[in-house]
């Protein structure tokens, strides 16, 4: 009698030919179910591990080159905040001075400043209008501060404003309150002062400055400086009047040089 | 049978398949490492061993069009029963006759694929990406013969630059 295990052994070779041929009969006469089962099976082994880190790194690739776009966004959005931030500045300013009332008999030519000249404080702008825009030396300028300096030289589209902090130019002031009269000058040493007081004039600190119309240059009233302190030595003839100007020289952009007529 | 290094080839197939195929196109020719990896297993293995093996290979190809699931267990079992007797009846001793049994694997598991996919003339896709594909398998066929035929080494590699 032969056991069936012989029978299996001396056979294995056509019992392995055997259940290879049944299982592909079967993968290609069943319905899907079979093709389906192995298909996920074989996938969900070896294709699946693979097929996710793929993603996982085509997933890394778009956030690098998201990230540079967003990158490229934000700088842009950032220039353009910037843009919009001065633009917004300008227009406060702008609004600020359309409270602002030329003296009679005067007109405004809004100009900007494109350089400065200094030599440890401001001494002269350098504005973007010039005799193309009817502006002549001497003309006064100011901005919504007050007081800013005069025109000094003129080119056809340039002109050099002389500021109120050049120790060579001084403005005929007026406290007033007191309407007392003297000269607004400036030095690098003692900076802004109110010259040619008389030691029993009213003035005290607080008390404005602006300019008195004398000499032709300025017209009155245009503020100039508020008095910082008042001090006056014994025997002397004069007061010492420190001022601070209404203008900050150091932050000065749109300027106005008032035109005598109206424009 | 020491089923390990087949499982590992099997990863390696699906490790092609997934990632490295897309990145090894040249000119639309492709590697088919399907066939290659068969036909290297029924040269230097069991008969056994190259039969499930050319089953296993031919459900994790087919297993991305399952349609063609039955086809390629069926081409590649039989190829790699063939290329198995071939090689356990006859002398091959040659690289070179290696070679052709090869791109006779190719050529035969290649067209008989693209008259069961493609609709385009035969001829065509024999000439614009068969034979380009059977080229590219045989350069990295014979690359894999001379490292297991010891005719290339990592020192006679190494001496050449």
């Amino acid at each position: 009698m032969t056991w069936p295990s012989t029978i299996l052994h001396k056979n294995r070779r056509i019992l392995r030919f055997g259940l290879a041929i049944i299982l592909l009969v079967l993968t290609a006469v069943s319905p899907d179910l079979i093709r389906t089962s192995l298909g996920n099976f074989s996938s969900l082994l070896f294709i699946r591990p693979f097929s996710e880190l793929k993603n996982y790194v085509v997933g890394l690739q778009n956030v690098a080159t998201e990230n540079v776009r967003l990158k490229s966004l934000i700088a842009e959005s950032s220039l353009q905040l910037n843009i919009l931030n001065e633009i917004k500045r300008e227009n406060q300013r702008l609004r600020e001075f359309l409270g602002f009332e030329p003296p009679v008999n005067y007109g405004l030519v809004p100009v900007k400043i494109v350089a400065i000249q200094a030599n440890g404080h401001p001494l002269a702008a350098v504005i973007n209008k010039g005799q193309k825009a009817s502006i002549s030396v001497d003309q006064p300028v100011v901005n919504r501060f007050g007081l800013v300096g005069k025109v000094k030289e003129v080119m056809p589209d340039f002109a050099t404003v002389a500021l109120l902090t050049d120790p060579s130019n001084a403005v005929s002031g007026r406290v007033a309150e007191s309407r007392q009269i003297g000269i607004v000058r400036f030095s690098p040493e003692r900076g802004m002062y109110f010259d040619d007081l008389p030691a029993d004039a009213e003035i005290k600190p607080g008390d404005l400055i602006v300019s008195s119309g004398l000499g032709g240059i300025y017209p009155a009233g245009l503020a100039v400086a508020i008095v910082d302190s008042v001090s006056v030595r014994k025997g002397d003839i004069l007061k010492m009047v420190r001022l601070s100007p209404t203008v900050d020289f150091f932050s000065i952009d749109e300027l106005y040089v008032l035109i005598s007529g109206n424009l | 049978m020491k089923i390990i290094p087949y499982i590992i080839y099997l990863y390696i197939l699906g490790l092609y398949y997934t990632i490295l195929s897309d990145l090894t196109v040249i000119y639309g020719a492709t590697v088919d490492l399907a066939a290659l990896m068969v036909a290297l297993v029924a040269l230097y293995k069991s008969e056994t061993a190259a039969l499930w093996f050319a089953i296993s290979v031919g459900i994790i190809v087919g297993s991305r069009r399952l349609d063609l699931m039955p086809w390629e267990m069926a081409i590649l079992a039989v190829l790699a029963l063939i290329v198995n007797q071939i090689s356990a009846r006859m002398n091959l001793e040659s690289s070179i006759s290696r070679l052709i049994l090869l791109a006779v694997v190719f050529l035969i598991h290649q067209s008989v694929i693209a008259f069961l996919v493609s609709s385009d003339d035969l001829f065509f896709v024999m000439y614009r990406t068969i034979l380009p594909g059977i080229l590219f398998s045989l350069l990295i066929g014979w690359i894999f013969l001379q490292f297991r035929d010891v005719h290339a080494t990592w020192r006679r590699f190494k001496a050449l630059f």
